[in-house]
């Protein structure tokens, strides 16, 4: 009884989660400090995170907001927060992201008010994604994060800033539409009387009375498309690899680590649990799309000069390996599915963090412009080095984990694509093992000699790539660590 | 309560006062108009929110009546003329147009029209309203008459607005021909039931197309850039904001709850409309990518709007319906701030080009997030007002099984956005403030964009007010009271 008063009490956390960075970006509008303000804002989102964990670990997860109400209204959204297993490791991603993004950002940017604002609610719309349960508010939030990132991009990108920053956001804007159209077809599959826009009770709505086979693919099918959009699927990836490769390091670091695992969380949630019929009808089409991105991709990775480019490419090209999960069936596969977005998120941020930062250090991220890091800069070599390897998927690293628990979870259904995804960690290996070998080893490079390189200087300048270092050793050892608190979500998700 | 003081009458009286003060007050005292009409017309709105909240008498015979739908909207056309006034007093006016007043005064009655409009309940009355709008306007548009645009665009609203009102009165002719009366109420008793006759569906024909050049509807509407952008800016809001919705109320009542109600009509104009819809939305969305004047992006944007309304009053439906008045609403409140900041720019520089915008955010941020929230509502994201306005199209449209109209609604929303980012870009990535020349707006007016921008976050995370609104103006009207007995 008690505990249970408390974890009421607790539930405030929830909105605090989202106050935190909303006031942030007040006072940084207003005139604080706008790193410091960034900075800390994101750290003291964690004591809010640590009492949701807490309460989820005990109860197994945690609601705020008004009752669920099938009152038939005109529209009847509702502010509901909730936070379950599956959740919990993509808010606390989202938080860890966000702050070694802050830390890798510089305070000296031009305009860097509006720079500041704009990280923090790319931040801000991963994570209400992430913890609403109202359909209106789940779309929103994510949608909040998309003209912050056509700003980020337009002003303080480089390269093809404009074009990529336009390809981006009509590309997610129409993603976004037919996600919205596929969230409206849910909703109203079901009869007016219990009409709700919250999922948990949808979920349950639509599992007790299931809808027919052709109804759930062509919802099924909406939902790809809208979700696979957002996640760089085969065919609708073009926006990616150049909006990351262009984008300013933190950016590229919140788009890849945290935005991007918004479409793989929606599948999950809603495609998987809501219409797991329709998913199996289209499982074929599903199985074709990741097969073009791991090899496709993956090609086209090889063919990089810019590292910032490969990382883009390669980042993309590792969503195919994650829909394998999703397809796969197994509570297994969708651990791994949910593991390998965690590590993919913190070693694609921390890939994007280091190119970033080569970047402002040496002047260009050509990779045959950058021989001899290692001697220049061993501590972003070193960095550099574990991005690198845990993008290939070496084992002691979360992505390892994931991968393989993807391809024992995918190995009885779908055996040819688990070979196509091997030959990805194939492809990947190859084109990063090229790219660091060009980048570490050689002669120094006249760019290096003539820039007077500097390496990363002290604790504070190198904590934001630790911070990530050990999550990923951590989830890679211990991977319960993610999939402890998701096993009962996810085997509840894939009950017929 | 007396139904002679409803917003109409006082409307016109304020409206004639303005011009009798014009000619009193000695040359000393006339730099108070502006002043004094910006405050009547506050204080008109005031009193028609009140009096909107009011259970009225249904009065003139069965000439107007006072319903929900009309409720909803006199408010609705008042606050549009505090804006107008709001844009009309910043005018700068030359020499030869130094008769303020009329500038001033003539807008009253252009509303004064509407709100009769947002009442009729009577074709004829439908006309007489209609004509006291546009001669106005027509006015108005060519105010500026030493600028050849704005006489250009004068001209052209005439010439338009004559072909468009010739449609509406032979439609209504045919009408009475056909029914015998041309009241909403009868019309409707005298024709349920039956296939409409040849005639009927003609006149029918022939109204929506004299509505269709008011509303901007494609293939009627290539009058309204030019007269958009050769106008005085507030007239331009005027006819963007005011004149458009006013078309919309009378679609929505004949449509909706009186005179054209009819399941045989609707067989033949639903899809017609749909139709209109789907063109309307296309045109209007493509021929804005290319625009760099903020008043003809405004108009094809507008345009554009139209469209979306048009494809939910397609689905003839008591949800259809409920979402026009809501997106209109939302509409409003998107629009109108805009306008009120195209006229700071054209009073600094001259004319309405986007890259007067360069820089703005720099300069002045609080202007460029309020506008830049009012673009992005209007564009339809979420979670701002115009997002949930666009919400309930697709939604009502999904209901209705319009799937052609969903796709193209969907497909444009997306490619909107191409041209509402056009002035987010300039204001925030185009040139450094160095190099921009020092331009402020003033105090007051951040501060109205800066709400306005709020009010578009605000509504758009709780948007229940205007559910409210929509509601009311669903209650059942008085036709449909009679049609129950």
């Amino acid at each position: 009884m008690e505990a249970r008063g408390v974890a009421m009490t607790l539930t405030w956390a929830l909105p605090l989660l989202l106050l935190l960075p909303t006031l942030g970006v007040v006072a940084i509008a207003l005139g604080s400090d706008p790193r410091k303000t960034a900075l800390g804002v994101s750290l003291l989102n964690f004591i809010p995170a640590f009492l949701v964990s807490g309460v989820v670990l005990r109860e197994g997860e945690i609601l705020f907001g008004p009752e669920v109400s099938t009152l038939r209204e005109v529209f009847p959204i509702q502010f509901r927060l909730g936070c379950d297993g599956l959740s919990l490791p993509l808010v606390w991603l989202t938080l860890v992201v966000t702050l070694a993004a802050m830390g890798v950002a510089r305070g000296e940017v031009k305009r860097s008010k509006e720079y500041f604002i704009c990280l923090l609610l790319v931040g801000l719309g991963g994570l209400g994604a992430f913890l609403s349960v109202d359909l209106f508010y789940f779309f929103s939030f994510h949608e909040v994060a998309l003209i912050p990132s056509f700003l980020l991009i337009g002003i303080w990108g480089q390269g093809d800033r404009t074009g990529a920053a336009w390809r981006m956001t009509i590309y997610l804007m129409l993603g976004s539409l037919l996600l919205l159209l596929g969230l409206l077809g849910l909703v109203f599959a079901v009869p007016e009387i219990s009409r709700t826009l919250d999922w948990r009770v949808l979920t349950e709505t639509l599992r007790a009375q299931p809808l027919g086979v052709k109804h759930q693919t062509i919802l099924a099918a909406l939902l790809l498309v809208g979700f696979g959009t957002l996640v760089s699927l085969v065919p609708f990836h073009s926006w990616a690899p150049g909006g990351y490769a262009s984008a300013p390091a933190p950016a590229a670091m919140l788009h890849a680590g945290v935005l991007k695992k918004f479409g793989l969380y929606g599948l999950l949630r809603l495609a998987l649990s809501m219409t797991p019929l329709g998913w199996k009808e289209i499982s074929w089409v599903v199985g074709l799309m990741l097969a073009g991105n791991i090899l496709y991709l993956g090609m086209a990775s090889l063919a990089q000069r810019d590292f910032r480019w490969l990382l883009g490419f390669s980042s993309a090209m590792h969503m195919g390996t994650l829909f394998l999960g999703l397809i796969g069936g197994t509570v297994l596969g969708l651990g791994g599915a949910l593991v390998l977005m965690v590590g993919h998120g913190l070693s694609a941020a921390l890939g994007f963090a280091v190119a970033g930062e080569i970047g402002h250090r040496t002047g260009t991220t050509w990779m045959q412009d950058l021989g001899g890091l290692a001697k220049k800069a061993p501590k972003l070599w070193f960095y550099l080095m574990i991005a690198g390897m845990a993008s290939i998927g070496l084992p002691g690293m979360a992505n390892f984990a994931g991968e393989i628990m993807i391809f024992f979870g995918a190995w009885s259904t779908h055996p040819i694509l688990v070979g196509i995804a091997a030959w990805g960690v194939v492809l990947s290996s190859v084109a990063m093992l090229r790219a660091i070998r060009s980048i570490s080893s050689g002669p120094v490079s006249s760019a290096m000699t003539a820039q007077q390189t500097s390496d990363l200087q002290g604790a504070r300048e190198v904590w934001p790539y630790a911070l990530l270092t050990i999550l990923l050793f951590a989830i890679g050892f211990i991977p319960n660590l993610v999939l402890g608190p998701a096993r009962p979500v996810l085997e509840r998700l894939i009950q017929p | 309560m007396s139904p002679w003081i409803c917003p109409e009458v006082l409307l016109v009286l304020a409206g004639v006062a303005l011009i009798l003060m014009d000619a009193l007050l000695s040359p000393g005292k006339r730099s108070l108009l502006p002043g004094i009409a910006l405050v009547t017309s506050c204080v008109l709105l005031a009193g028609t929110i009140w009096q909107s909240g009011q259970p009225m008498p249904s009065s003139w015979g069965n000439l107007f009546v006072t319903d929900g739908l009309s409720s909803v909207f006199k408010p609705f056309f008042v606050l549009c003329l505090v804006g107008v006034t709001l844009i009309s007093v910043r005018t700068p006016m030359g020499r030869e147009e130094a008769v303020r007043s009329e500038f001033l005064a003539l807008p009253f009655f252009s509303t004064a029209g509407l709100c009769l409009l947002a009442s009729a309940h009577d074709f004829l009355a439908i006309f007489v309203a209609l004509e006291l709008v546009a001669i106005s306007l027509y006015l108005l548009v060519a105010f500026q008459r030493t600028q050849v645009r704005s006489l250009e665009a004068g001209m052209k609203l005439l010439v338009m607005g004559g072909l468009s009102t010739g449609f509406l009165v032979m439609g209504i002719a045919w009408l009475y021909a056909a029914a015998g009366t041309t009241e909403f109420t009868r019309i409707l008793l005298e024709q349920a039931g039956r296939p409409a006759s040849l005639a009927l569906l003609l006149a029918v024909g022939l109204i929506v197309t004299g509505l269709a050049f008011k509303i901007a509807a494609v293939p009627f509407h290539a009058w309204a850039p030019d007269v958009y952008e050769g106008a005085p800016t507030s007239i331009t809001a005027f006819l963007a904001v005011a004149s458009k919705a006013a078309g919309f109320v009378l679609l929505v009542r004949i449509f909706g709850f009186g005179a054209f109600a009819l399941d045989s009509v609707a067989l033949v104009f639903r899809p017609v409309l749909l139709t209109l819809g789907i063109a309307t939305v296309t045109l209007g969305t493509l021929a804005a990518l290319p625009q760099r004047n903020l008043k003809r992006l405004l108009a094809y944007s507008g345009i554009a709007h139209a469209g979306i309304m048009l494809l939910a009053l397609g689905t003839l439906g008591e949800a259809g319906m409920g979402t026009v008045v809501g997106y209109l609403w939302a509409y409003l409140l998107a629009s109108l701030p805009v306008f009120i900041a195209i006229q700071e720019v054209e009073r600094i520089y001259g004319n309405a080009d986007v890259r007067h915008l360069d820089g703005l955010a720099q300069k002045d941020p609080g202007t460029a997030l309020g506008l830049t929230l009012c673009f992005l509502s209007m564009a339809g994201l979420p979670p701002l007002l115009g997002f949930s306005a666009k919400l309930s199209v697709l939604s009502t449209l999904w209901n209705a099984g319009e799937i052609p109209g969903l796709v193209v609604g969907v497909i444009m929303a997306v490619v909107g956005l191409g041209f509402y980012l056009v002035p987010i870009r300039a204001m925030y990535w185009e040139r450094e403030a160095d190099s921009v020349p020092i331009c402020r707006f003033p105090r007051f007016l951040v501060w109205i964009l800066l709400v306005a921008g709020l009010l578009q976050l605000l509504l758009g995370l709780q948007p229940r007010p205007l559910i409210r609104l929509v509601e009311r103006s669903l209650a059942p009207s008085v036709s449909a009271i009679i049609q129950d007995k």
